[in-house]
């Protein structure tokens, strides 16, 4: 029993490059927006740089405007069946009311809260998520890079279009190839008994479910992570490396000074976002990967909810948890973006 | 006026002189380049050239492990069952439909919002961002959603796959993004000489957007593509499904996974590459569309005066 | 504030608004199913043996779990025969075969469910009990002549009664079998065992020195490397096992057994025959007989190890037998023959359990019974898939055109149609072409309709154990809504730890000498509390219910 749809959302396309800039540029630094301001003076001689209502309206209809059918997709198919979620508050009955038959107020909080293996799980799910984070969001900033050092337009092509390619296999492909690679006669402990090592069964052994499953997640997202950065590189103003290299750059200083805080901006917009998502540990992956023997640190949320749903198929659980899920994403995308407002002075808002 | 020239930002000849010296150090650094990703294409190929293989190789030799990068025991059956099926081609052609009409749509309403968020000046910008972002990590549910769908009478029809998923907000917050760095000289100059919201977005913006659009309808495109969810969700009749649903079901009849018992009786027999065949046929016209988009990830850089 | 919002307020109401009236909520079924009112269409004296034919035409809509290899087709016999005899047309809603369980769950969860919903497995109903989605179908079974028949004639008494909820009633018409149907079991290499002298073992004792033998002749290799481990460590072969050595695991795991000396549910890891049963196979992975990936590969893996030599047994049933051993076998080693061995037996004795003599059936809508055609549609199924007739016609088609039958009864499928490999070469297929032997309908029957369309060898191994003696059912031990939530973790969490533990001491991770830790640990987690809830639930059955 699935707890929310896998695909609601549309799928990101996971730690992929970022790519735009700016947010930078605080309000006052916008020449447009000075001048509005600063000319535009309300009849209460407003100076907090708000503009009132009317006049944003009248000034700004035609932006509304082009706002107005996105926020009617909002409204009806985002936030009408989040009012569903007051299940994970009320008592729900397979075929029932949609929105629960009784209020059961924290029951189901409680009943996750005080289960050991939910916190099990959940640390799980932070560890698997960080270290994903920690490895695939640099790698395709440095692939991007790589590639961006090619000269022939040929060559690069090529292996652009490869790279990309792992990003399309599915999830079934991947876990048997795994299989077969990781078995005691498997590749890898070929090489390793080759070397004089004795065979080890990775897929039974707990500590090294996080390093199977962050390297074959590294192995297939580091290539299409590189587009976004690659758009990203696009923008990056050619006249600068002429003058750099006039000053005397190297290339190396060329990518320090010139390339890396042109696409900082992008970076630091997908490293928000992915934050901000990091708890949404590939659900169909670790379930394929995954057996008891592994569960101390494979096990995440959303398979023990799996196993959980699959003997009672109680949508009020899986709600609540659902819920609990979705408070930790966005308090951390709030907070990253907080930190890196100030730390950095890039934000995604 | 604005002209366009379409660079990419690489490196150009290095010149001669006091460079000297990091010219062969960096010349060492491209080698290097070179093998490292000619490494990284051979660690990507392989599997791929092993399904590729796999795809037109006989049962038994997949079952006694035989293939490697190279076919063994040839044969097109598994291709044949699949492209003779009349619903395979139908559903096919669903795919398609459903992927550029949802992309269309897709790209239109992310592109709308996320320039208007784009605008530092609007008032209520904070709230729109708001909006979208809290969409992120809050959603219904199935339940709802489906009771939803079925409501609007979006149930077996085209949009029940194309507007659920109508704009993906991490999509939305990276072309705002985009739109962001635009410089605001050109915009300005465009006001001044008196276009309106409408036209400046259309003639001004989106020409020089180029990348980030085709990366966006690459995203769009691949995801709508490979997207079986919505489809199996609120449609019931066989002749409406994408060709995913088709192909995941037909990977579940040959799998003794969901089984636990009497249940597996009923998996007749299927072929042992449908998994490698499955993959071939949906991923071929993607990477077809890729190089087409390709061009488009040309810089937006001006040359020539825009001021005055 | 401004039009804009106030137009998406409104639209937002309306939405909702739709939303809450189409989801009408799960109207309780009419308890009272002999109301004059709904017998429109109905037949008015129908008995067991007698055809069904609906008074008027009617139409009901099913929900038909498509598979994929001989996907739904408008055109097939089997509909249009259905309607030719029934005068009953069938609306099917397609769900794809690899996600229907889920779907399923959707349509329910959602109210929005046809009236019959096939492809249930007993056990699958409980979780929509208690919404009153699903038809009490136990209070309408006067209605179905066939079927009571079958349950009185096959002795499926004890069998329906373990389907029973905590008011008394069952929610699913389950499948019948005249027998207890035993499909899995170990295939081993034949010709190896010709060669090496050694007979064929018939217990897990005899399978055990079958291995050391074949071991000493192939000392490099792990005899046996089992497959069926996806959805659960070793999940086939200690649900086979388990059986002979008197307890549960595997797929059939359940935390509690019922002991039928002690007459009351026992923690099933707690149990000896449990230990024992881990002994047995730890001793085999120890002395190298068995390959300790047996538990975690998976399948094409395994596969993989045997049609390639490498080893000499491993799990089966009937179809992976012929569609993927036999030829995997062939390309490697045109010598090689496999065959399943019989079923072992094991310290309790040669057993198999009745409970797979009631499988694969249909769950009713509860919405079903206020239609003014409820009881044709009972009548329906009763004939569809209870009666002898309704059982061959969906199984083997219709005579004359897609199979002949002899004067003894022996059918024979039309000379240019093929199913499971009996007319290989035939143009046309029962399953593609016509829509019959399909999974939505033909379960279960009388076992010569069963054996009907087996192979020999299939019914020489069916053969070899009808002789077979059947362990006890568990009694019906129902629980109520709350407890089934509190249970619901406990339950889990127990189930990881010994699936777990299972195979850790199998493997010889964890040392034997362990073993009571081990079930001190699960105590902790609630293994006795977990017992004693289902025997509490096991009295007040019998209080309310006799």
């Amino acid at each position: 029993m699935t707890v929310q749809g896998p695909e609601i959302t549309t799928p990101v396309p996971v730690p992929a490059g970022p790519a735009g800039p700016a947010a930078e540029i605080t309000p006052a630094a916008d020449p447009a927006a000075r001048r509005g301001r600063v000319s535009r003076r309300t009849r209460r001689g407003r100076l907090d740089g708000k503009v009132p209502w009317r006049v944003a309206l009248r000034r700004d209809w035609q932006l509304y405007s082009l706002a107005v059918l996105p926020l009617i997709f909002f409204a009806v198919f985002r936030y009408t069946p989040m009012l569903g979620n007051v299940i994970a508050f009320r008592k729900f009955r397979a075929g029932g009311n949609i929105f629960g038959e009784e209020w059961v107020g924290f029951r189901y909080v409680e009943m996750f809260l005080s289960d050991p293996t939910f916190w099990m799980v959940f640390r799980n799910t932070l560890v698997i998520g960080a270290l994903t984070l920690l490895f695939c969001f640099p790698l395709p900033i440095v692939l991007a890079l790589l590639l961006n050092e090619l000269r022939s337009r040929v060559f690069k092509r090529f292996v652009q279009s490869v790279s990309y390619l792992p990003h399309f296999l599915s999830i079934v492909i991947i876990a048997g190839m795994l299989f077969q690679l990781l078995s005691l006669e498997g590749t890898v402990n070929q090489v390793v008994t080759a070397l004089g090592g004795d065979a080890v069964p990775f897929l039974q052994q707990p500590e090294w479910f996080r390093a199977v499953y962050v390297s074959s997640e590294v192995w297939q997202t580091v290539g299409w992570g590189t587009i976004l950065y690659l758009a990203a590189l696009t923008t990056v103003d050619e006249s600068l490396y002429e003058a750099a290299r006039i000053d005397g750059a190297n290339r190396w200083k060329q990518t320090w000074h010139i390339t890396l805080p042109g696409i900082r901006p992008t970076m630091v917009t997908l490293l928000i976002l992915n934050i901000g998502t990091f708890m949404a540990v590939g659900f169909e992956k670790v379930l394929l990967l995954y057996n008891p023997l592994t569960y101390p640190t494979a096990d995440v949320i959303s398979t023990y909810l799996y196993r959980v749903g699959l003997v009672s198929n109680n949508f009020s659980y899986a709600a609540a948890i659902g819920l609990f899920e979705s408070i930790i994403g966005l308090t951390l995308i709030l907070s990253a973006n907080a930190i890196s407002k100030r730390a950095v002075g890039a934000s995604l808002w | 006026m604005v002209t366009t020239v379409e660079t990419s930002a690489g490196p150009l000849p290095a010149r001669t002189g006091s460079l000297l010296r990091e010219t062969r150090g960096y010349k060492v650094f491209r080698a290097f380049n070179v093998v490292a990703l000619l490494g990284v294409v051979a660690v990507t190929l392989y599997p791929f050239l092993m399904i590729i293989a796999r795809s037109f190789s006989s049962d038994t030799a997949i079952r006694s492990g035989r293939v490697n990068i190279w076919p063994v025991g040839f044969n097109l059956t598994t291709y044949q069952l699949v492209m003779n099926d009349a619903m395979f081609w139908t559903n096919y052609k669903n795919t398609v439909v459903y992927t550029v009409v949802a992309t269309a749509i897709a790209l239109v309403l992310t592109t709308c919002y996320a320039y208007v968020i784009s605008k530092h000046q609007l008032r209520g910008r904070s709230v729109l961002i708001g909006i979208a972002v809290f969409t992120m990590f809050f959603n219904g549910g199935l339940i709802p959603n489906y009771v939803l769908i079925t409501s609007l009478g979006l149930k077996n029809s085209l949009w029940a796959i194309v507007l659920p998923n109508a704009i993906s907000v991490f999509n939305l917050l990276v072309m705002k993004a985009f739109f962001e760095n635009l410089p605001l000289e050109l915009e300005e100059a465009a006001q001044i000489d008196g276009l309106g919201t409408y036209r400046i977005l259309w003639k001004i913006v989106i020409p020089l957007s180029k990348a980030v659009i085709a990366t966006m309808l690459l995203f769009y495109a691949v995801s709508f593509w490979n997207s079986w969810f919505a489809a199996f969700l609120y449609m019931d009749k066989s002749e409406l499904f994408p060709v995913t649903v088709y192909l995941r079901n037909l990977i579940a009849g040959s799998s003794t996974a969901q089984s636990t018992g009497a249940a597996a009786a009923d998996v007749a027999q299927v072929s042992a590459n449908i998994q490698s065949v499955t993959m071939v046929l949906t991923v071929l016209p993607i990477l077809c569309v890729y190089p087409f988009v390709q061009r488009y990830f040309v810089s937006g850089v001006m040359l020539g005066s825009v001021k005055g | 504030m401004s039009q804009r919002t106030r137009a998406r307020g409104l639209a937002a109401a309306a939405a909702l608004a739709l939303a809450l009236t189409a989801c009408s909520g799960g109207s309780d079924g009419d308890e009272d199913g002999a109301a004059l009112d709904n017998r429109t269409g109905a037949m008015e004296d129908y008995a067991a043996g007698d055809q069904f034919t609906a008074t008027e035409p009617l139409t009901f809509s099913m929900l038909f779990s498509d598979h994929p290899n001989y996907p739904s087709q408008d055109d097939w016999l089997l509909w249009s025969e259905i309607t030719e005899r029934t005068n009953v047309t069938l609306d099917p809603t397609l769900v794809p075969m690899s996600d229907y369980e889920q779907k399923r769950s959707l349509l329910i969860g959602a109210g929005d469910a046809p009236s019959i919903i096939a492809k249930t497995y007993p056990g699958q109903e409980d979780a929509f009990v208690s919404s009153g989605a699903i038809l009490a179908v136990s209070d309408y079974v006067d209605l179905m002549p066939n079927y009571q028949k079958k349950v009185a004639d096959w002795g499926l008494e004890a069998n329906i009664d373990q389907l029973r909820q905590a008011d008394g009633k069952y929610y699913v018409l389950p499948g019948l079998h005249e027998a207890p149907w035993q499909d899995y079991t170990i295939a081993m290499r034949t010709d190896v065992l010709d060669e090496l002298g050694l007979a064929t073992p018939t217990s897990w004792d005899e399978f055990r020195t079958t291995l050391e033998a074949i071991k000493e002749a192939r000392p490099g290799e792990y005899p046996f490397s089992d497959r069926f481990s996806e959805t659960y460590p070793g999940g086939n072969l200690l649900n086979m096992a388990a059986l002979g050595f008197g307890t549960s695991a595997g797929w059939g795991y359940n935390n509690a057994t019922w002991d039928g000396d002690a007459e009351e549910f026992v923690a099933t890891a707690a149990m000896p025959e449990y230990k024992e049963m881990v002994e047995y196979f730890h001793d085999l992975v120890a002395d190298g007989l068995m390959d300790p990936e047996s538990f975690t590969q998976d399948d094409d893996s395994a596969i993989q190890k045997f049609v390639t030599g490498k080893s000499v047994a491993i799990g089966t049933n009937a179809q992976t037998v012929v569609n993927e051993y036999e030829p995997g076998l062939a390309t490697n080693d045109p010598d090689a023959t496999v065959a399943k061995i019989p079923f072992p037996c094991g310290p309790v004795g040669c057993v198999l359990n009745p409970v797979t003599q009631t499988e694969n059936g249909i769950m009713i809508n509860a919405d079903a019974a206020d239609s003014p055609n409820f009881v044709a549609m009972m009548q329906f199924i009763d004939w569809l898939y209870y009666s002898d007739e309704g059982q061959e016609f969906t199984k083997w088609g219709v005579e004359g055109t897609t199979f002949d039958k002899a004067a003894d009864g022996t059918r024979t499928l039309a000379a240019d149609v093929d199913y499971v490999g009996l007319n290989p070469g035939a143009p046309k297929h029962l399953q593609k072409d016509f829509g019959f032997a399909g999974g939505n309908f033909a379960y279960g029957g009388a076992t010569e309709l069963l054996w009907s369309t087996f192979s020999d060898a299939e019914v020489a191994f069916q053969e070899s154990i009808a002789d077979y003696d059947m362990i006890d059912l568990a009694p019906p031990a129902p629980l109520d809504e709350a407890e089934s939530e509190q249970l619901t973790l406990i339950d889990t969490t127990l189930r990881d730890a010994v699936s777990q533990g299972t195979i850790q001491f199998i493997l010889g991770q964890r040392d034997l000498s362990e073993w009571d830790a081990f079930v001190a640990d699960l105590e902790s987690k609630g293994a006795t509390q977990y017992v004693d809830v289902v025997n509490g639930a096991r009295d007040r059955y019998v209080a309310d219910n006799g």
